[in-house]
């Protein structure tokens, strides 16, 4: 059975390919989840806006040699997305902590636990700023953006495979830096 | 604790303390960053601009379809669909319906439209063939066979093409009836303009299409040990390749793949071979070490300062210590020239000369000169250094989101886009990144996307052809493809001239003046030129009707261009600049450096040469109408300088005389004439002497042994820009 929403997008995106002033309908549906990746990898409001400014600029203007190839069509803006940080800031690193974006207010544990929490996935996050930038970029758009692997695969320009190991191997560099992390019982 | 369980990860994370890692990354909640909703908007504003813009500029779906020459076949398509929906109406229709004969093509209005094209002219109705096809009028001069498809008229041109950059008024008249005897009420005229012809060069070979990196013949020859650098050195028959891994050990492996060799364990930096190949030093323990292959020896260097970077001036040892670059004299280190001894310095490479040492001071890059002991800034303040080209003579460095390329003294030559870049010996610059493999060439032309992938510190091989790079904490090696041939200086100055035009087809004066040198300008300016045409008849289109190269180093072009002006739909009127670009000396830019205009002149009175092929034999000469043959014998003449004809032998088939039995000296002028003694198939005479001016071009090698000045391959008005052939990543 065919997903409506992947559906109406689908739609979205032939309108625009046959007439580039329908891009608008696009942009507006997924602007806020690419600025918000945007700004978590470079976080300075400037610097996302203009990361952002080019990533939906290239992608007007690629529309029509856009291909749908079954994933969604944000997957194709995250590659455009990856790319342009990677162009931007590939000598830099972030120079902000991470508190400003993730928000730690975690549901769930119990109260007396939500401080240790807290800082527990702080660390972690601290520790993936640390990893190769291909490892990185996996796990931000597997755990932060809730990607599926396959979407990452079009993201990242890799085979489905190729994520996996990333974030196999990210996860694990992970485990050896984070020794003295314990969970929070 | 919450568990949020993600299938996907389960064969990924089979480790419980991986998944909780998971599960911690997963908890965080992404808060939402701050927008501001006046960027938002802005940005959306732009966007619509840009699209208005984008659809502004799209050629209609005929022109799509048609202006492709491989494609033309895509027009009978389109004809037989319009048969049908001709066929479907007419069924629909109850009888007597029809009381108005309604006469359309879909080629009416477009420009672009393939030369091998009939044109398709439909009515709604049944139509008396043999009154219709005695109604059919068409200018120019065109001898043409009909045939039928239902209600549709096929006009096919009798020797099989239609002439280039021409437009075309085919009028039904009102003699046509229908099938029932009715006549027109009124004659049709449908419009269309013609593409240029053909360019016979060889097309140049199309770009490769990406890959995944199989195409390359990648193979993974060893680990680095966790580093994505590595300090990467080929052997002089590119077969090995030595590295240093992140331990510190120098290791050998065959560029095949197979066992690695140690060649000092621990503690190396700058490995570097010598030129003759015969050598490879590098520093450990804060001494050099020089391994002499052929002996399978290593000699050890002491300097009293401790070196920090090595390179080789022809067989010669140089290096970096504190205070200056050094070589190996007979008994101690030669200072060769000193370093800054103020702010912070950090001597970044060798050029593989040796004679040129590449260093930062502060903020700024720097090269030093040995020989005369001068440095030079290259860049603005925080330039970073990326890379020498092989002979030494030019470097590549890092400038906002793209590499400059520039001379050792800091003049910029060209700007490349941004990656990891690496020059061949064969003048091909590879550009690695974390996403793709791309190649360019050093003046920034000929981009091509050659795999998707990750592709760290790329290095090319001595012979041009290999490459290393880093992928996953491994050296792989691959082999990359040769760059596609470079354009001609012609094909050069013809993309000069096509934007140039355009610029002032758009009436973008500032733009068309960025093609101009100060020649250019003048002639423009104070030389009665005008870069932007208005008034009415409106300046529609242009093609360029002949074009030679007429010099060489530096190179100059010479251009005839034709202007079209049009009333309403037709063109009534045109005139000819005559264009000469010079190469400039500085920025290497072909730039049009003189102009001058023709008379205006009206169209519709007879012939018109619409292109001009000369190579120094042979000159092709293109009519807009079929010639009547008896009258070109005498009709086009050839003058030299002085005014005197030169003998020569015609032949005509499709449209073309062709003028051979000639000499023409390069740089010489001649004088190309059509007497008003030439007429057409309708028996009109030329209206006035046509005179085009030329100059002997200058040989330039085909690749198939010919010489010749390439033909016209002025463009359509408008042009439609190249769609770049890449995806937008990156």
């Amino acid at each position: 059975m065919s997903d409506p929403s992947r559906d109406e997008e689908r739609e979205l995106v032939e309108h625009a390919q046959r007439d580039p002033r329908q891009f608008g309908a696009l942009y507006d549906r997924h602007f806020q989840q690419i600025y918000r990746f945007v700004y978590s990898r470079v976080r300075e409001q400037a610097a996302a806006e203009d990361v952002t400014s080019e990533v939906f600029m290239k992608a007007l203007k690629a529309m029509p040699r856009y291909q749908d190839t079954g994933r969604p069509f944000a997957a194709w803006l995250y590659q455009i997305a990856v790319n342009a940080i990677a162009d931007r800031y590939r000598a830099q690193r972030p120079a902000q902590p991470l508190d400003d974006f993730h928000d730690l207010s975690v549901a769930g544990p119990a109260l007396e636990d939500l401080a240790a929490h807290r800082d527990e996935i702080r660390r972690v996050w601290a520790l993936v700023e640390n990893l190769p930038p291909q490892q990185r970029i996996a796990l931000v758009l597997k755990f932060q953006e809730d990607m599926k692997i396959e979407d990452i695969a079009v993201a990242m320009g890799k085979s489905a495979g190729a994520v996996k190991l990333l974030i196999h191997r990210g996860v694990s560099k992970l485990r050896e830096d984070a020794g003295e992390l314990r969970p929070v019982e | 604790m919450s568990w949020r369980h993600d299938p996907e990860l389960d064969d990924v994370l089979q480790d419980d303390e991986l998944r909780r890692l998971a599960t911690l990354l997963s908890a965080a909640e992404r808060a939402e960053p701050p927008v501001d909703d006046a960027f938002r908007s802005g940005l959306r504003r732009q966007l619509m601009s840009q699209a208005w813009s984008m659809s502004e500029g799209r050629d209609s779906w005929w022109r799509r379809a048609f202006a492709p020459p491989g494609l033309a076949w895509l027009g009978a398509a389109a004809g037989v669909v319009l048969i049908a929906s001709v066929v479907t109406y007419m069924t629909l229709q109850p009888t007597g319906g029809l009381t108005r004969v309604v006469v359309s093509s879909s080629m009416d209005g477009t420009t672009g439209v393939a030369l091998q094209q009939p044109i398709l002219v439909s009515f709604n109705q049944q139509m008396d063939h043999t009154s219709t096809q005695a109604a059919v009028q068409i200018t120019p001069a065109t001898s043409v066979t009909f045939s039928w498809e239902s209600n549709t008229l096929a006009v096919q041109p009798s020797n099989g093409n239609l002439a280039p950059n021409t437009q075309y008024q085919v009028t039904i008249g009102p003699g046509a009836r229908t099938a029932a005897g009715q006549q027109l009420a009124t004659p049709a005229t449908i419009t269309f303009v013609t593409q240029p012809p053909p360019a016979p060069t060889p097309t140049p070979p199309p770009a490769p299409t990406p890959t995944a990196g199989p195409g390359l013949g990648e193979k993974e020859l060893a680990p680095l040990g966790g580093t994505s650098t590595a300090a990467v050195q080929w052997s002089a028959d590119s077969t090995s390749v030595y590295f240093v891994n992140a331990n510190g050990a120098l290791d050998l492996v065959s560029a095949k793949g197979g066992a690695v060799t140690v060649i000092a364990p621990d503690g190396v930096t700058s490995p570097v071979i010598s030129p003759a190949g015969d050598r490879l030093a590098f520093i450990r323990g804060g001494k050099i070490e020089v391994l002499t292959f052929a002996a399978a020896s290593t000699a050890e260097l002491a300097p009293a300062a401790t070196p920090t970077l090595l390179g080789w001036a022809k067989d010669k040892l140089v290096w970096a210590a504190a205070g200056g670059i050094y070589s190996q004299g007979d008994k101690v280190a030669l200072l060769l020239a000193p370093l800054p001894s103020t702010g912070t310095v950090n001597v970044l490479s060798f050029s593989p000369d040796g004679d040129h040492v590449a260093y930062q001071q502060d903020q700024a890059l720097m090269v030093l000169d040995l020989g005369t002991g001068k440095s030079a800034t290259i860049g603005q303040a925080g330039a970073g250094f990326l890379g020498w080209s092989p002979d030494g003579a030019h470097m590549m460095y890092s400038a906002g989101g793209s590499i400059t390329v520039s001379d050792l003294l800091g003049n910029a030559t060209s700007t490349l886009p941004s990656g990891e870049p690496s020059w061949s010996t064969q003048d091909a610059i590879l550009l690695g990144s974390d996403t793709e493999l791309s190649q360019v060439r050093p003046d920034g032309s000929g981009a091509t996307r050659l795999a998707n992938g990750t592709y760290h510190a790329p290095q090319w091989a001595p012979n041009g052809s290999s490459f290393a790079f880093v992928r996953g904490g491994q050296l792989w090696t691959a082999t990359a493809p040769p760059m596609p041939p470079q354009p001609t200086a012609l094909d050069q100055a013809a993309a000069v001239v096509n934007s140039f035009m355009q610029a002032r087809l758009k009436g973008q004066a500032a733009d068309a003046t960025s093609f101009l040198d100060a020649g250019g300008q003048q002639a423009y300016t104070t030389g009665g030129l005008s870069l932007t045409i208005n008034g009415d008849p409106f300046f529609s289109r242009y093609y360029i009707l002949t074009q030679e190269l007429t010099g060489a180093e530096p190179d100059t072009a010479r251009f005839v261009v034709r202007l079209v002006l049009t009333h309403g739909k037709i063109d009534v009127s045109e005139f000819e600049e005559t264009l000469t670009l010079a190469r400039d000396p500085t920025t290497n830019k072909l730039l049009v450096d003189q102009a001058t205009a023709g008379p205006r002149r009206d169209l519709g009175n007879g012939a018109e040469v619409v292109g001009v092929v000369v190579t120094p034999d042979t000159i092709q000469v293109t009519f807009d109408s079929d010639l009547d043959p008896g009258t070109i014998a005498g009709g086009i003449v050839v003058l030299d300088a002085k005014g005197k004809q030169i003998d020569t032998s015609q032949t005509y088939s499709n449209k073309t005389v062709t003028i051979s039995g000639l000499a023409l000296k390069p740089g010489a002028h001649y004088r190309i004439v059509v007497l008003t003694t030439v007429r057409d198939v309708l028996g009109h005479n030329v209206a006035a002497e046509y005179d085009l001016d030329l100059v002997g071009p200058v040989a330039v090698n085909q690749g198939d042994g010919k010489t010749s000045g390439p033909p016209t391959t002025g463009s359509p008005s408008p042009s439609p820009s190249p769609t770049p052939a890449s995806t937008p990543a990156g």
